[in-house]
This record gives C-alpha cells, sequence and structure tokens, in this order.
C-alpha cells in the first residue's frame, strides 16, 4: 500500500522537469479525443478552465456544479489579485523567485516539482486570461498594472480592481461556455456530487443529486476532475461562501482517495468581526490595508474606552512592537496569531472581546483623507455598510477568520490522486502551498491547474490506459445510487428536533477553539471526544423539513454538515499527530517566544490519511519532502 | 456596533414549486439585531420555521459578500431592497425601523421562472452568454500579455461593464423584464477592447438574438435596470449595443462554402 | 436586414426614427402656428403657402409612414413586453430605485396622444372651411376656425391635457430615441436628457400658449 504515494516527480533539473515530462507524456489522436468522455465536478477557476481546455482539445467534457451558474463559484470573491512571474516591473523578478518565495511562504511542506511548475506557467496564464477579455488594471501607457503584496519583495500581482477573482472567473467561465456552444462542455447545474463510482479500481464516474427534483442520477465517463474547492466551512464562520463545502471530496476519499495534510488551514488576520449569534459568515478585508492601517489594542486589561478617546501613551501597537522590522505588514499566520494572544489577555476589544483595532488615524494625517479614499475607497465603504461605522472617523475592528485550506486530496505530480483516474485540481488538491498560502496564490493555481496541466496529464492518462466501456447500468453504479439514496432516506428519517445549522455551528465552535489558530494535545483530545459525540447526536436528533423530493435546502446542508463531522475529526487527528508548528498549523507545545518551530527530522513530509471504513480509524502514511532547491531554513520577520 | 434590535412583519411569497399557485404568508421577524443582513435576519426565520417543522423560505444566496450575484429578491418593490448599489446581502438591519411591514416577492419574469418561494431560474443568462459572449482564445496560444496596449480609459470603462455580477436585478427591476442592461454590458465589455474585436459584429447579432429567444422584453430607457443594478452598470451601455447591433446587423457579411485542402 | 427587423433593438430603431420624425414635425407645427400670435392674415398666408405646393403629400405621406410605423413597432413591442412580465409586484416600488412616471407610461400616453391627433385632424384638417382673402389671394381662413373651436372651455381644456401628455411623451421620447439609436455616449447622456426635457416643454408650451391665447385674448 506504501507505494500509493507514488508522487511521480520526473527526474532532471527543476527547470526541465515540466518540459521533459510534457514530451514524455502519451498522446490521443484527434479523432479517438472525442470518443473520450471527462466528468468535471465544480465550475470555479479550475473546473472552468479545465473544461474549456478540454472542451477545445476535443474531449467530451461534463460539468457539474451545485450553483445556478458557474459565475457562482467562490473564485468570484477574491478581491486582490493574481500572482505572475513576468518580471514587468523590471524588479528582479521571475519563476525561480517565484518559486522560491512560494515555498518558502508554504514553511517547507510543500513539494518542489510542482511548485515550480506552478510559477512557470504562472506567466502564461495572464498572456492567456488577457486574451480572452480580462480587463486587468492598466497605466497610462496601455501596458499592464502591478501591484504588491504580502511577503513578497517585487511586484508581481495582477489585478482587476478589487474583483480579480470575479474578473478572471467570468473569462475562464466565458471559455467554457464557448465550449457549451460547440457542444463538447454539457453543463448541469444545481447538481450535487454525492459519490464516486469506481469501476475495475478506476474512477468511472459519479452520482449525483439533482437539487431542484431531488433526483439522484448516474453519469459515467473515462475520467472524473474533482475541483471543488476547500473546507474551510468546516468552521462554520468563515470568509467561504454558505454553499462551499467538503463533501465532494470527502465522498471520494471514502472511495480510496487520500486526504493529505487536512489540518493545514489558513487564518486571515483582517475580516470584519463576528457580531452576534445570527451571523452567517465573515467578510474578508484586504490585506492591502495593512500597507496604511496601524493594528492595536489598549494597553490595559478591560479598557472599555472609545477609542479615539484612548491616548497615545495607552496603545499597544503590538506588530510593531513584536515585529520591529516587518511591523504590521508580518505574514497572515503570524498576524492572526498575535491578534489571538492579544484577545487572549482580556485586551480584545468589542464586546465580544474579540476583535483589534486597524487604524487609519496617522495615515489620513500624514496623506490626507482624499489620498485614503482613492486606495481604500472601497473597501472602507464596504466596511461601513457592513458594520455601520466610518474608518475615516474611528478604527476599524477587526479580526482573524478561516479562510483558506491548503490541506486537500492528495494528488501526484500529475494531479492524480490515490484513484486512478481521479484528478483533482485547485484548492480541493493539496499541492502547491505547503502549510501556507501566500497572497494571491489561489487563483494562480487554480488556473494552473486547469489550464496547463490537466489537458497534458488526463491526455496522458487517457492514451496510456486501457478502459473499458461502461455504462451507468453496471452493478458499481447502482450500488453507489442505493447508497446514496440510503444516505438520504437516513436523513429524511431521523426527525429529530434540532436544525442543521445548531450542529453545524456547535461544531465549528469546537473546530475554532481547539483546531483554529492555535492547537495543543489536550484541546486537540478534547476535540477527538466531542465531535463523535455530536455526530452521533447528528444522526440522532436532526431535523429537517419537507421531503427528498424536490429543492431542499436543509437536506442539501445535512449531507455537508454530516461530512464535516467527519472530515473535522480527521483535521484534529492529523493535527495531533503533527508535533511540529508549521504555517498555519500552530502547536502551542511547538514554538520559540511565541513563533512556529518546525520538526524537519521527523515531520518533513506530507501525510496522506486513508479511510478503512466506518468507524474505524483511518491510517495515516507518509510522502517524504526533499529540498533540493531551497534549503530548509526558519522564517523570522523579527 | 452597539446593536440595537428591531421587529419586523414579513409578508413572504411562498410557492412551492414552478406550476404551484403561489402566495404571500406573513411571518414576524422578532428581535433582530440592527447589525445583522437582510438574508441573517431572513437565517433567523428559518431556523424557527424548520424547529417547528416547516420548511424554511428558500431564497439564492452564496458569497454574501455582494459579488456572486446568487441573492436577490424583492422587497417592497424594489430589486435588493431600499439601498443603491447594494446586494441584498449587503443590506444591513439598520437601514430598517421598528415595526415596517415588508413585503418580499421573487424577481419576476417569465425568463425567470420561479422554482421556490423567493428562489428564480436564471439560467437564461447562461445561454446568452453561450451564444457568443466570449472572445475565442484557445489555450496556450496567447501571445504576451503586453503585446498588445490597452489605452487605461479603454481598459477601465471595459472593468466597469464587466462588473456584472449577473444577479438579475435589471430584469426584475424593469416594468418589461428586458435583459438588456445584462446583455449590453457583456457586449459592451468586450467591444471595447481590442481582443473582442474579431468576434464584435457575430457577437452583437448572437447575443441579441439568444436575448429575444429568451423571452425578455425590450428596452424602454425607464432606468430602473440602473437604478436597481448593484454594481452601477450604466444605461450607456445599452445605447453602446443597440449601436453595435445597428452597424454589424448593416455590415454582415454573407456565409462562404468552405473546401477541403488536400 | 430582417433579423434586424425582426429584433427588439430593431424595432426600437424603427420606434426611435419614427417617434423623431413626428418629434421634428410637431416643433415645425408649433413654431409654425405661433404666427396666430402676429395676426390670422400671416398664420392663414403660412398655411396656403405650406398646402399649395406638392410638397405637402409627400411630407404628409413621411408623416403618416412614420406614424404607421411607431404605432406598430408600439403595439408591437409593448405586447411582447407584457409577455415577458406577465406578474407586477404586489408592492410597487416607492423609493430610490423608483423610476418617472413619464417613462413608465409611454404606452398609455401614446395611445392618448393618438386619439388626440386623431380628433384634432378631424378638427381642423376636415373641419368647417372658412374662406378669407390676403393680399387678393383666396385661401382657407383656418384662424377663424381656430379662434372659434377655441371658445369652448372644454376644448380648450381637452387641448391643455392633452399637449401636456405630448410634452411628457417628448420629454422622455426624445433621448429615449437617441438611447435606442445608440447615440447615448457616457459624458453626453445627462446633457441629452435635459435637452430632450428642454425640447419637450418649448413644444408642450408653445402649443398650449395658442388655445389659451385664443380663449382669453382674442374675442
Amino acid at each position: 500500500m506504501a507505494n500509493k504515494l507514488d508522487s511521480k516527480i520526473p527526474s532532471g533539473p527543476i527547470e526541465s522537469k515540466w518540459k521533459n515530462t510534457k514530451f514524455g507524456y502519451k498522446l490521443v489522436n484527434p479523432a479517438n479525443k472525442r470518443k473520450h468522455s471527462v466528468i468535471v465536478v465544480g465550475a470555479g477557476l479550475a473546473g472552468a478552465s479545465a473544461a474549456a481546455s478540454l472542451g477545445e482539445l476535443g474531449y467530451k467534457v461534463k460539468v457539474f456544479c451545485q450553483h445556478e451558474s458557474p459565475r457562482r463559484a467562490h473564485s468570484v470573491a477574491a478581491q486582490g489579485g493574481i500572482n505572475a512571474a513576468k518580471n514587468y516591473q523590471n524588479d528582479g523578478d521571475s519563476v525561480y523567485r517565484l518559486f522560491y518565495d512560494t515555498v518558502k511562504g508554504g514553511d517547507f511542506r510543500a513539494r518542489e516539482a510542482n511548485v515550480y511548475r506552478l510559477a512557470e506557467v504562472s506567466a502564461n496564464i495572464i498572456d492567456q486570461m488577457v486574451a480572452q477579455g480580462v480587463p486587468f488594471a492598466r497605466e497610462y501607457g496601455g501596458t499592464l498594472a502591478n501591484r504588491s503584496f504580502g511577503g513578497a519583495q517585487v511586484s508581481r500581482t495582477f489585478y482587476a480592481r478589487g474583483q480579480t477573482g470575479q474578473q478572471l472567473l467570468l473569462g475562464a467561465y466565458s471559455e467554457m461556455m464557448r465550449q457549451v456552444d460547440t457542444g463538447n462542455v454539457e453543463l448541469r447545474y444545481r447538481r450535487e456530487m454525492l459519490d464516486l463510482v469506481i469501476v475495475d479500481g478506476k474512477a468511472r464516474g459519479i452520482i449525483v443529486r439533482n437539487l431542484l427534483t431531488g433526483e439522484i442520477e448516474s453519469h459515467e465517463a473515462d475520467a472524473v476532475v474533482l475541483a471543488t474547492g476547500g473546507y474551510s466551512n468546516v468552521f462554520f464562520l468563515s470568509t467561504n461562501a454558505m454553499n462551499c463545502s467538503a463533501t465532494a471530496a470527502w465522498r471520494a476519499h471514502k472511495r480510496g482517495a487520500y486526504f493529505a495534510n487536512p489540518c493545514y488551514t489558513q487564518i486571515h488576520p483582517t475580516c470584519i468581526p463576528v457580531h452576534g449569534e445570527n451571523q452567517s459568515k465573515l467578510t474578508l478585508m484586504s490585506e492591502s490595508l495593512r500597507n496604511d492601517g496601524r493594528v492595536w489594542v489598549p494597553k490595559a486589561v478591560g479598557d472599555k474606552r472609545h477609542p479615539n478617546e484612548i491616548p497615545e501613551s495607552e496603545r499597544d501597537y503590538y506588530l510593531e512592537r513584536v515585529y520591529p522590522s516587518f511591523g504590521n505588514l508580518a505574514p497572515r499566520d503570524v498576524a492572526s496569531r498575535q491578534a489571538k494572544y492579544r484577545c487572549d489577555e482580556g485586551r480584545g476589544v468589542n464586546e465580544t472581546g474579540k476583535a483589534v483595532y486597524l487604524d487609519f488615524a496617522d495615515a489620513i494625517k500624514r496623506l490626507g483623507e482624499d489620498k485614503i479614499s482613492e486606495r481604500y475607497g472601497n473597501l472602507f465603504e464596504m466596511y461601513d455598510k457592513i458594520t455601520g461605522d466610518n474608518p475615516y472617523k474611528m478604527p476599524m475592528r477587526i479580526y482573524p477568520a478561516p479562510h483558506y485550506t491548503m490541506g486537500g486530496l492528495w494528488v501526484d505530480y500529475n494531479l492524480e490522486s490515490t484513484v486512478p483516474g481521479l484528478f483533482v485540481a485547485g484548492e480541493a488538491n493539496f499541492s502547491d502551498h505547503g502549510a501556507n498560502r501566500l497572497g494571491a496564490s489561489a487563483l494562480m493555481q487554480g488556473l494552473a491547474d486547469g489550464y496547463f496541466v490537466l489537458p497534458y496529464t488526463i491526455g496522458n492518462y487517457l492514451g496510456g490506459t486501457k478502459l473499458e466501456k461502461v455504462s451507468t447500468s453496471n452493478d458499481a453504479f447502482k450500488a453507489a445510487e442505493d447508497s446514496v439514496k440510503n444516505d438520504v432516506s437516513k436523513l429524511m428519517g431521523i426527525k429529530g428536533s434540532r436544525t442543521v445549522d445548531s450542529f453545524h455551528k456547535e461544531l465549528g465552535h469546537i473546530m475554532w477553539e481547539y483546531c483554529g489558530m492555535g492547537r495543543n494535545e489536550q484541546g486537540l483530545k478534547k476535540a477527538l471526544e466531542l465531535i463523535p459525540k455530536l455526530r452521533e447526536e447528528f444522526w440522532h436528533n436532526v431535523r429537517l423539513p419537507g421531503d427528498a423530493n424536490y429543492l431542499n435546502v436543509e437536506l442539501e446542508k445535512a449531507g455537508r454538515v454530516a461530512d464535516f463531522l467527519e472530515l473535522g475529526e480527521l483535521m484534529c487527528r492529523d493535527a495531533l499527530e503533527r508535533k511540529e508548528s508549521c504555517g498555519g498549523h500552530f502547536r502551542e507545545e511547538y514554538q520559540v517566544d511565541g513563533e512556529a518551530k518546525r520538526d524537519d527530522e521527523k515531520f518533513c513530509h506530507v501525510a496522506a490519511w486513508e479511510y478503512t471504513g466506518e468507524n474505524k480509524a483511518e491510517v495515516r502514511h507518509q510522502e517524504e519532502l526533499t529540498f533540493e532547491n531551497v534549503h530548509l531554513a526558519t522564517r523570522s520577520y523579527k | 456596533m452597539a446593536g440595537k434590535h428591531i421587529n419586523l412583519t414579513l409578508k413572504v411569497w411562498r410557492q412551492k414549486g414552478p406550476k404551484d399557485q403561489g402566495g404571500f404568508v406573513e411571518y414576524h421577524a422578532k428581535n433582530v439585531s440592527e447589525d445583522a443582513s437582510f438574508l441573517e435576519m431572513l437565517d433567523a426565520v428559518n431556523e424557527e420555521l424548520v424547529s417547528k417543522g416547516d420548511e424554511p423560505i428558500a431564497f439564492d444566496h452564496d458569497c454574501r459578500e455582494g459579488i456572486c450575484g446568487a441573492c436577490g429578491f424583492v422587497i417592497d418593490g424594489e430589486a435588493h431592497g431600499r439601498l443603491k448599489s447594494t446586494t441584498v446581502c449587503q443590506l444591513h438591519m439598520r437601514n430598517f425601523k421598528d415595526g415596517e411591514v415588508l413585503t418580499l416577492e421573487p424577481f419576476r419574469a417569465q425568463a425567470f421562472p420561479v422554482i421556490k418561494d423567493l428562489m428564480v431560474n436564471r439560467s437564461a443568462f447562461d445561454r446568452i452568454i453561450s451564444a457568443g459572449g466570449y472572445i475565442s482564445a484557445n489555450t496556450g496560444n496567447a501571445v504576451d500579455a503586453n503585446a498588445v496596449l490597452i489605452p487605461k480609459a479603454d481598459a477601465d470603462e471595459a472593468m466597469s461593464s464587466a462588473t456584472c455580477i449577473g444577479c438579475g436585478a435589471c430584469v426584475a427591476a424593469c416594468k418589461n423584464a428586458s435583459a438588456a442592461l445584462f446583455t449590453s454590458a457583456k457586449i459592451s465589455h468586450m467591444a471595447l477592447l481590442p481582443q473582442g474585436q474579431v468576434e464584435r459584429k457575430e457577437r452583437a447579432i448572437r447575443m441579441v438574438a439568444a436575448m429575444d429567444a429568451e423571452g425578455f422584453g425590450s428596452c424602454t430607457t425607464t432606468g430602473a435596470c440602473e437604478a436597481a443594478c448593484p454594481k452601477d452598470i450604466q444605461l450607456t451601455n445599452i445605447s453602446r449595443m443597440n449601436r453595435e447591433f445597428f452597424v454589424a446587423s448593416a455590415t454582415k457579411r454573407p456565409k462562404h462554402k468552405d473546401g477541403g485542402a488536400g | 436586414m430582417s433579423g434586424f427587423l425582426g429584433s427588439t433593438v430593431g424595432k426600437k430603431y424603427l420606434m426611435g426614427i419614427s417617434g423623431l420624425i413626428w418629434a421634428g414635425f410637431v416643433l415645425a407645427h408649433m413654431a409654425g402656428n405661433l404666427l396666430i400670435f402676429v395676426s390670422h392674415d400671416a398664420y392663414n398666408s403660412y398655411g396656403h403657402a405650406l398646402t399649395s405646393g406638392n410638397i405637402i403629400y409627400v411630407a404628409e405621406a413621411v408623416l403618416v409612414l412614420a406614424l404607421l410605423t411607431h404605432i406598430y413597432t408600439a403595439v408591437s413591442l409593448t405586447i411582447h413586453n407584457r409577455g415577458a412580465k406577465q406578474q407586477a409586484y404586489a408592492a410597487p416600488a416607492k423609493g430610490a430605485k423608483k423610476v418617472s412616471l413619464a417613462s413608465r407610461t409611454m404606452a398609455a400616453q401614446g395611445a392618448l396622444v393618438l386619439v388626440f391627433i386623431i380628433l384634432h385632424i378631424i378638427t381642423f384638417k376636415y373641419g368647417v372651411y372658412y374662406e378669407t382673402t390676403v393680399n387678393g389671394v383666396v385661401m382657407r381662413d383656418l384662424a377663424k376656425l381656430m379662434a372659434e373651436v377655441f371658445q369652448s372651455p372644454a376644448y380648450v381644456g381637452w387641448y391643455v391635457v392633452c399637449l401636456i401628455l405630448l410634452g411628457f411623451h417628448l420629454s422622455h421620447g426624445v433621448g429615449s430615441s437617441f438611447q435606442s439609436l445608440g447615440l447615448m455616449e457616457g459624458t453626453y447622456r445627462q446633457l441629452w436628457k435635459k435637452l430632450s426635457c428642454a425640447y419637450a416643454a418649448i413644444v408642450a408650451l408653445g402649443f398650449i400658449a395658442q388655445p389659451l391665447y385664443l380663449f382669453f385674448f382674442a374675442h
């Protein structure tokens, strides 16, 4: 079984790995391509770009999305931008530097070969998106504009106002719709994948529920691509959209796809804090605000004065104090942790005590209100809309929130999971960000996977694999369909007394408390007691109104929460087993003065979990990581 | 964020399925925090309904940041509610007074059939986009991104059109259920950029035809769409679409037969 | 071009062009009629000059064709639009997203204006034929007919109401035509809208002044 984790990293120098690999790949001749079918689940950046490219090549592609339209996918919400090693600014950027920054930013827990390929194709992504008509910001001379982003020393971030994700998604979506127009891509809306079908050891199809009619449908193909996003919603409150879930990935996991590094979650430092019990989600405020905003809390515990009445001498600008060289621009994981420490000390602000100030008074004094409004006007407006406070007059209140998950289904260099024929792209896989993702890299990875990697690797798979004809009348499909139908009727039949959301909220509290920004053995063990109990209660006491034969939002949510209740447990186990701190995974026992302390001796590996059956402990496998180009070193921001 | 609390009466359109008769049902939203968003207020109403074993009010929503375009219904005759340039997920309860009675209806248009309650089917928009709302750029063939210079003013104008989130409020607000603002925003976005020139005429002709075929009404320039648009898409786009369509129709070339090679 | 004319956008082009022809006509009509303020003879001579050549037939043909086109596209689009929106909202908009009454009721205004035009033509073009002689030329004494007609307060009232309606119709219609024809570009948009309103006001007030003048001052 151990050889299942063959990463298939090609040999040779890092610069030529991808080029040589592509040349070595098997090809499918044009006339045969239309005989092959590929299922793509999820139509965000990764899914839409993969579907568009595969459709262009002539494969028959079926795309499934749970939304009413692919344009709703949560890639749409990315604000800041997309990185690419174009070096348009002549500031010394290069493929190698982007590669280096990403490996280091990921705290040396990503695969070098994958990251290098990502950096290599980053420039093609920009060319591609511009050709599709993405209206990136431009200089007066007509060339593309760039901005700087957290951590990097070069300006390599391309952007379209504060809506880069939206514009890139619409670009990829329009290319996919072009393939819908040609008939190569078939789109199925409002379908949620509930199972993966495996025939002869290969992924050959999926089972979906038509969310409008409740019908359970089988769909077959020669290969399946999952591009279904991350699982931050396990925390209930996160910056993810309401419908983001782990369901597709989790069901594939239960059919044999290993789940890698589930404990690697990113907590973004600048989000609008929780206002009360009715809160449904958290809203991100762009990282760029920390360029001019100063983060502080009152020096005294429990100081309830209005922020403008607290004199300078009684404020603690803690990021500037602890990290004199990086100050307010400390990286995400570090800034988040420091905010938590201050609130744990009882110096948090807001009625909840779970917020810190992000203050623009100095910047306004220095640059004037006009300049600040020019830079951040739309963000200030959004803040005002949500909170009712004017950030020009009083400091913003912010707090960290779950934002992105670096963990995901394990894939090899070809983005193929441990189930042959099942490929995983975008946030749903684990491959490129290690233990911490840099800002503006998620969009890059999604598009790299979809446009520039999968079309090659899937071709290689289809060209080199003997695939018998299967139909949905095959026993494997029938069995999977029955199991899905069983789950649905089981859920509908519980008729308990608690709502789905109440379970989800409770799980979120447990995860946030014990597997959030800071984790320790005792807490994780506690969570591992609480979660199975909650799961047990869920399966006996959840209440679903209506029936399963038409649109039933509570049923949809219940299925997702049921999966989160299992995934949450695995996250805690993974966090417990990883006895080190790295990137977003911070074990309080392993630190030096509040900073993460890696253990490269014992944990320089990917942990990939194998599902072994209901109520059985998952088995942990390891893929060792080697660093031949970027040498292992400690990150320091002091 | 010192929250006050208010009570509201909601008259909500309930409709079981596309073919069922719908009607208004009255609900009371009690003790609503002013810091909650409108959808969070509805979440609370729904939690109460579900715990009584009743079906919750169905409405589309997803990102709750005003960018995905999933949410949208009509509050007191206004698509997305009373605040301009705002989606209903970003409309917060501090904009309401204690004791108000609000009427909630789904977007009304023949091309947007009701799915359930406040949820409508907007896939007509996807079909309009697939009728040429794209620039054909095969993967891997693009020239360097800076090889074609684009004046900043053009790029900015294109971006302003491209910012449409496809929520359908324009159609909902229009007394004719016209999709002109949506369609024209995409035609404008691409017509303004050099990359969009090759397919410019074909695109205008096909997208307008698709818009008509879906059963949307015509534009009578009431400006209701612009007023309701959460992204401030301008009526100018419609004028530009009309011109594009006219020029394209007037100068369209006939089709030629293709021959095989070799 | 058949696809063009069959489309909603094409129909709006026709509606806009035909509407602008009539908008131009009513301005000229109003301006010419202002001669009533000069003298009855001046007014009648102007009318005589207009109708004595063949050009009047061409003009009439163009106007009739434009009117029929306007009516046809209006009816066709209105039916199409009603079909597109079969259910209105139970609670009509009253806040920031409400739109002007003039723009919402173009079809109703149009129908009334059409009734007015027909009655107006019956009253004047096909009305009582008085004769007069100006500078030795025998011609129709339309001024007399006009002065007679506008002795009735009901008639004056009806005219004033209809002309205000015409003003409304023009205030939205002229600007909307430019919009439909694809001529409303960014920076000038507000200017076009204002010009459209000014145009409508001039036409409506210019016309209204005539029956009021005849009623109050020209006994």
